[in-house]
């Protein structure tokens, strides 16, 4: 690939992204290849080099806020009329969709913190009980009841183990959820730049 | 490594790259070569969020017939290093402590 099946290339890996940042990253990369082939490098080497585009792609759009993307998405000219006539007359259908679509999200996000929730919780009811059945142990051993104090020793072993197991288990969805999550964010930013390529 | 610690050493790194005098983009990669690789994607990431925080400055000037951009550091900029130089005095006197209990502490 040469230097202008790159750029090529990359301008429409960025589509979505607001026109001079586009044209700033070109020549960014422009001068990178430029300054390789100065030193010897043939074209081709010197693309080689900078990188599949995909991975550059990527990475460009998780370097920038979601916020940003969005913003980029409002028209800059004013609104003709019978754009916001049927802006008006759709907003029933559009604001609903829009709810809805929200909300799907934030569910989502729940649904994955209340998991990771629940499963702390056990963890924690676990090790209390564990921690509880001590004191009963000696209770029932100072009053003489002897195969009550090993059960309650027995229990807070078995509750204790029970704990330490489930802890890592709690652990591993904790930094699942976490990854989830981030997953989820990316996407969403992924759904605005596509619609704005398909365009 | 940590997302956060990775980003602020990075952002140190390129600073440094310029602290002794204006240096473009592939030379910027090139100098930091040795010592950690950098991607082109990466460092005009780093680069933008250094000018916005005025760590440094851009021209742009003609090279070989072609366009080059050329940073140079800011005040603000030699300062961030040299508060990351004190911040990792300290960093380091933890490191020391951490890896003495490598090398057989009490088991």
């Amino acid at each position: 690939m040469n230097k202008r099946e790159f750029l090529e290339e990359l301008r429409k890996g960025l589509a979505g992204l607001p026109q001079d940042d586009v044209e700033e990253r070109l020549t960014f990369y422009g001068e990178m290849i430029d300054d390789r082939i100065e030193e010897g490098l043939t074209e081709e080497e010197a693309v080689a080099q900078i990188g599949p585009i995909g991975d550059i792609v990527s990475q460009t759009f998780s370097d920038i806020p979601l916020l940003k993307l969005v913003k980029e998405k409002m028209p800059k000219r004013s609104l003709r009329a019978w754009e916001i006539i049927l802006l008006v007359l759709g907003f029933p259908l559009w604001f609903a969709l829009l709810v809805a679509a929200f909300a799907v999200v934030l569910a989502l996000y729940i649904v994955i913190w209340a998991l990771v929730i629940a499963l702390w919780a056990v963890e924690v009811a676990f090790a209390v009980a564990a921690v509880a059945c001590v004191p009963l142990a000696v209770f029932y051993a100072v009053k003489g009841n002897v195969p009550a104090a090993v059960a309650f020793v027995g229990a807070a072993l078995l509750l204790a183990g029970l704990a330490i197991f489930l802890a890592f288990g709690c652990v591993a969805a904790s930094k699942g959820a976490v990854k989830l999550a981030r997953l989820i964010g990316r996407g969403v930013k992924r759904l605005f730049v596509r619609k704005e390529n398909t365009k | 490594m940590d997302v956060q610690l990775k980003r602020g050493l990075l952002d140190v790194c390129v600073l440094a790259a310029i602290k002794n005098g204006e240096s473009y983009g592939y030379k910027i990669i090139k100098d930091m070569k040795p010592y950690l690789e950098l991607s082109e994607s990466t460092l005009y990431t780093i680069l933008k969020r250094l000018e916005a925080a005025k760590m440094l400055t851009v021209r742009t000037a003609e090279h070989e017939g072609r366009l080059r951009k050329y940073y140079r550091i800011t005040a603000a900029g030699v300062a961030r290093i040299n508060d990351f130089k004190e911040e990792w005095k300290e960093v380091i006197q933890i490191y020391r402590f951490v890896a003495r209990e490598d090398q057989g502490g009490p088991v």
